[in-house]
């Protein structure tokens, strides 16, 4: 017994290390898993086990529930929230009045506490979703307090003051009506139970990648098509409509409610739950909520100094374990993880079958596909694709930008060059929607796209790499990549959480397109790796297979060849006139004058923020103001 | 003229890059060198590794023969090395004297108030519209301005080397000239040894005695500035001749 | 009117509460980008420490020293008490954890929080502690129609005069412009020879001493204390950081005062039941309307 223990220990601890064969690890999980629901199920009737045991285990089955539920907002978004139990609240408060004054059935009530919790939190983030992480985590305590005590203080006499609400019932079928602790852990495991399998389902889609996107790097997430703001939303309605399920749950359990169960402690501890189980870890997230429930019933001798030890065992976690009891593994996963069901087992062959005519963008105008775009084919060459017009930016006193008129043409290479501090990056930043222009106006294919937010501009054909390279580091490279796809796809929460048809296709397809191109680009064999462990060199390339997998008409990068040695350049240098083989068109910044000279169409000189030349690349090597700007006038 | 500052294969990696791949050079006492490249070519690692704010990972870097890897990063400045960042960096919300006042910190022991004061009657002559702003904040100030701000924080502590890095970034060509013919200046009254970070090398070469031009992470030339400015290389390596397409 | 003044006056007492402990956690956060949760519940602590030196004193603090001296001494105590401990904090809590990012610093700066809490009910005692009233100064004084207790005027021209002494050493000293200047670009601020270890060593001490010697004045004023207290006042206090700009600590001054007088005036002529309502949806107003506070600085992030 002890052997195998033993065995289960290591295979655990090995596991968590850098994964090697992808395929050895799915029946070892199975495994757990089976095991872990025997176990659940056969709790009530272990021999130990009394009804104040049985208490607990439904104890813990809530705070699992509250863990997840902040941990969609915290975990895979990464937002401070600090004032979750006010939707906890919300949802036993509305379960509590609406019963008590209304007699409507507690079950009805656990949609409809549902429904008001996820409402509240849409009404009252909604203005303040903007706020810098620790900004908007004191605003979330401030929710959470305002909500304690606005039920204190008894408005129109609905929450009943200090003392609470009570008469609660208990969910009723009519033939058959939850009394005993049994039946409430059954209860609350089985809705657990849905609601994990729901979780599971929506984290690995593209609902669930963008709110990762989100969490690893926002700006970056937002000029690769992410709608930022509202996946943010979306996730607090979310995780508020869980919690507030929880609220009704809890409040029909026992049967009184006050304003004492949603304090600031309360949220703390919710925080805790997530960051002691693992960020975005749903098996973390429930040894995490035991550990908070049980831990203070084991040691209850020392009930006053259980918070003591408490807090200090935070600290020590943080200390040695700041990643959480068992965080979320990507690494060496493989497609496995990614949840896209219908995938040959080996990765390889998916590669080699993929049909080469959908992802491509020049060829096809099928706008059947849900993923495809119209073909830039029919554009003839040297047509105008982007226009800047007399376009300024200023910050305060400083023009970065100065009256500046930039054509791009299709299937051309154009470089824009000038000394450090010209205002450049400035003038991309106003082209892919991160600045609005103080004047002026920015014309795409024929249409005004100044001041339009980023991820619209990209779903409208524009792609852009950063200067210094903005990766999601934690996700694998396919993962970066597949958020090229994601402006062209459709696929909401629901239709992910219920796996309906149409987004698995969707899926499939996305998963299609970021594979070629990250093959495109050379790094297919790095697919299950952290883009954090890429050589620099390869980050570079990484980011430019996720702006390819947007599918842009115009690729816009900025600097793409810094930090690269001689070779590397030259690499680069191929890949980009193979580009413009398939049809893109390119805006470069650069520094590196063999790129510039060697495979531009054309050049366009900035200093100051003002255009000082732009010609041929032998037009611009021979202007006098060129040279002066770059090596400086003769004394 | 011995050798004040000397780089032995210093390599240094910045993130996952290999920025500096084996550089030596040398910087004689009362003289200027300077240091050329595009951009990413590892200039700024060369002067945050010599100012400790890099870890180095091999190498070595002496001032007067005396090896600093010993020496944490904020005693360099009481050593006698100003390092003056690119990018024009000053306290924003501080005031312009304040930030003069802080390039003192280093020395506040060393000097007396009234050395104090004189190096800062000497900087407002060199840079007489800091006098006239001593009291407004340093962010308010133009791109020129803040840069001549930048330099005079390195002088107040009259140090032994000044590591210059691109003081003529992002500023129009005629405040260019002004920049750089202070530096001149400062080096001809002060008889201060200063390390020179470039893009523009013309104007660079123009004060230097010696320089040296770094292309990603490695020393590609290097020689007196005569015959550097007669090179060229030099003008290859920034405006890329050797790859120009013929006119379309 | 009268009442007006009154509660313009509690509002300008408890009020530098507020901007003693929020000018640790706008110290704090300058310069280490961390919200030191723990930093109430060392002001409370602080209370506590006072508490103790005036109980275990007794009757002889007050004989050697005077009624005031035994106050003086308690409030001395518990500033170099509460300043050794915030250092301790630090160094415990902190710095082994920087490393990990944003987030865990957070959770081990609330498991602080409520170790130190938790520690002080445990050693004290949860229920409240009254500060002995024969070491409390009993005088009221009158200005015409206006009360004030003697300890609450004292209690403001102190604080006043330790928040111009701050305001003074950070704004007017060099030492104050190498803080201002670590908190605003650490690696220039190197280069100017500042040592970024004596930095926190000031700020990790000075600020929670501040935050002690507030804790005191309220003992003294309130004459009770209890181990939770550091909980709502670290609260309010953030939300008066937050206010004047974080990091900004003249502004977390005035963010402090402007709290407790608007929290006073609302308590008196609106409702009390209803005042951390209203200071928490200033905060949310005003973080909308101006996101980084009434006198912040702007930040930008270099994309």
């Amino acid at each position: 017994m002890a052997d195998i223990t033993r065995k289960v220990a290591q295979k655990i601890l090995n596991s968590q290390k850098s994964g090697k064969t992808p395929t050895k690890i799915a029946p070892f999980q199975l495994v757990l898993l089976a095991a872990a629901i025997v176990l659940l199920v056969a709790y009530p009737f272990f021999p130990f086990v009394n009804n104040y045991w049985i208490d607990v285990g439904f104890f813990v089955g809530i705070y699992v529930l509250l863990g997840l539920s902040l941990n969609i907002v915290l975990g895979e978004v990464g937002l401070f929230d600090l004032g979750h139990a006010a939707f906890y609240a919300i949802g036993a408060y509305t379960t509590g009045i609406l019963f008590t004054q209304l007699h409507i059935p507690i079950v009805v009530l656990l949609p409809i506490s549902a429904i008001v919790a996820g409402g509240f939190a849409y009404l009252v983030t909604s203005p303040i979703i903007h706020l810098r992480g620790d900004y908007l985590c004191i605003v979330t305590i401030g929710i959470g307090e305002i909500v304690r005590i606005t039920a204190l203080n008894n408005p129109f006499g609905l929450t009943k003051g200090a003392n609470g609400i009570t008469g609660i019932g208990t969910p009723d079928f009519g033939l058959f009506s939850f009394q005993t602790p049994t039946h409430f852990y059954y209860y609350i495991w089985i809705i657990v139970a849905l609601v994990i399998i729901g979780l599971l389902n929506l984290q690995k889609s593209r609902v669930g990648r963008a709110w990762n996107f989100i969490r690893e790097d926002e700006i970056a997430a937002e000029a690769n098509g992410i709608d930022v703001r509202s996946y943010k939303l979306l996730a607090f309605v979310l995780g508020a409509a869980l919690a507030g399920i929880a609220g009704n749950v809890y409040a029909s359990k026992m049967m009184v409610i006050s304003p004492d169960n949603f304090t600031f402690m309360e949220s703390c501890l919710l925080f805790c739950i997530v960051l002691l189980g693992g960020l975005g870890s749903i098996p973390g997230n429930m040894l995490g909520a035991a550990a908070i429930v049980i831990f203070p019933e084991i040691f209850r001798q020392f009930a006053s100094y259980k918070l003591l030890f408490f807090g200090a065992a935070l600290v020590v976690m943080m200390i040695f374990r700041p990643g959480g009891i068992w965080p979320r593994r990507r690494e060496g996963v493989g497609f496995r993880g990614l949840g896209i069901s219908g995938l040959p087992k080996d990765e390889d062959e998916f590669l080699s079958k993929i049909p080469k005519e959908s992802v491509l963008i020049s060829s096809g105008s099928n706008s059947s596909s849900p993923v495809s775009i119209e073909s830039s084919a029919e554009k003839a060459d040297g047509d105008v694709v982007l226009v800047t017009k007399s376009v300024t930016m200023q910050f305060g006193g400083l023009t970065a930008v100065n009256n500046f008129d930039l054509i791009v043409r299709q299937g051309k290479i154009s470089s824009l060059i000038g000394p450090n501090g010209a205002g450049k990056t400035t003038l991309f930043n106003v082209i892919t929607g991160i600045y609005r222009p103080t004047s002026g106006k920015v014309v795409f294919l024929g249409k005004n796209i100044t001041g339009l937010k980023p991820h619209t501009i990209v779903s409208k054909g524009i792609a852009r790499t950063f200067q210094n390279i903005r990766l999601f580091p934690s996700l694998t490279c396919i993962e970066n990549v597949m958020s090229g796809p994601h402006c062209h796809a459709h696929s909401g929460a629901w239709s992910s959480i219920l796996r309906l048809p149409g987004q698995k296709r969707e899926e499939c397809r996305i998963l299609e397109i970021a594979t070629y191109r990250l093959h495109q680009v050379g790094l297919w064999q790095y697919r299950n790796e952290l883009a954090k462990n890429l050589p620099y060199g390869k980050q570079r390339l990484l980011e430019i297979a996720r702006a390819l997998a947007t599918s842009p008409k115009l690729l816009v990068l900025d600097e793409p060849s810094s930090g690269l040695n001689d070779k590397e350049t030259e690499e680069l240098m191929d890949s980009l006139k193979s580009l413009i083989a398939e049809g893109f068109t390119l805006l470069l910044i650069e520094h590196d004058m063999n790129v510039v000279m060697g495979i531009s169409d054309w050049v366009t000189v900035m200093d100051m923020g003002s255009k000082i030349a732009e010609g041929l690349p032998s037009q611009i090597y021979n202007n006098p103001r060129v040279i002066e700007a770059y090596l400086g006038k003769e004394e | 003229m011995s050798t004040l500052l000397a780089v032995e294969n210093l390599c240094v990696n910045y993130g996952a890059v290999e920025a500096l791949k084996g550089i030596s050079l040398e910087l004689q006492e009362g003289g200027i060198v300077t240091v050329l490249g595009a951009n990413g070519a590892g200039k700024t690692t060369l002067l945050k590794a010599i100012s400790r704010l890099v870890p180095i990972k091999s190498g070595q870097i002496k001032l007067e023969g005396e090896d600093l890897s010993k020496f944490p990063a904020y005693t360099l400045a009481n050593a006698g090395i100003a390092h003056i960042p690119e990018g024009r960096k000053v306290f924003a919300t501080l005031t312009v004297e304040e930030n003069i006042n802080l390039g003192a910190y280093s020395v506040r022991n060393k000097l007396s108030p009234k050395e104090i004061a004189k190096v800062k009657e000497w900087i407002f002559q060199l840079f007489p519209v800091l006098k006239e702003r001593r009291r407004q904040l340093a962010g308010t100030l133009s791109g020129g301005e803040q840069q001549m701000l930048t330099i005079s924080r390195g002088l107040v502590s009259r140090p032994k080397v000044l590591l210059l890095d691109e003081p003529s970034l992002g500023l129009a060509p005629i405040l260019v000239q002004e920049i750089f013919h202070v530096i001149k200046q400062i080096h001809e009254e002060e008889r201060v040894s200063i390390l020179l970070v470039e893009q523009n090398a013309r104007k660079a070469l123009g004060v230097a005695s010696y320089g040296y031009i770094l292309e990603t992470g490695k020393i590609a030339i290097h020689g007196s500035a005569a015959q550097l400015r007669e090179d060229d290389r030099v003008r290859a390596a920034y405006l890329g001749g050797a790859r120009v397409q013929p006119a379309k | 009117m009268r009442m007006l003044l009154e509660q313009f006056l509690n509002g300008l007492t408890i009020g530098s509460f507020y901007a003693l402990v929020a000018m640790g956690y706008s110290m704090v956060y300058g310069v280490m980008k961390l919200i030191n949760f723990a930093h109430g519940d060392l002001f409370a602590l602080g209370s506590y420490l006072g508490y103790t030196v005036l109980v275990i004193g007794a009757g002889w603090i007050t004989q050697v020293f005077g009624i005031w001296g035994g106050v003086a001494v308690a409030i001395t105590a518990a500033m170099i008490g509460i300043g050794i401990a915030g250092l301790v904090v630090e160094r415990i809590a902190y710095r082994p954890v920087y490393k990990a990012g944003r987030l865990p610093i957070v959770v081990s700066a609330l498991g602080m929080s409520i170790f130190i809490s938790n520690g002080i009910m445990a050693i004290w005692s949860p229920r409240f502690q009254a500060y002995p009233q024969n070491a409390i100064p009993s005088e009221i004084l009158s200005f015409g129609d206006i009360r004030i207790t003697l300890v609450k005027l004292v209690t403001l021209l102190v604080s006043l005069a330790l928040m111009a002494f701050i305001y003074w050493l950070v704004e007017r000293t060099l030492f104050g412009a190498a803080v201002r200047a670590t908190a605003l670009d650490r690696d220039t601020a190197t280069l100017m020879g500042i040592n970024f270890s004596k930095i926190i060593l000031f700020v990790f001490f000075v600020g929670p001493a501040l935050g002690a010697m507030a804790g005191v004045f309220a003992g003294l004023n309130y004459g009770r204390i209890i181990f939770n207290l550091g909980w709502g006042y670290g609260l309010k206090a953030f939300t008066a950081t937050i206010l004047g700009g974080i990091g900004n600590i003249p502004g977390a001054m005035i963010g402090g005062l402007l709290l407790g007088v608007m929290e006073s005036l609302f308590e008196g002529f609106v409702s009390g039941a209803w005042k951390n309502v209203f200071v928490f949806l200033v905060l949310i107003i005003i973080l909308i309307v101006r996101p980084t506070g009434l006198i912040g600085e702007k930040v930008a992030e270099k994309v």
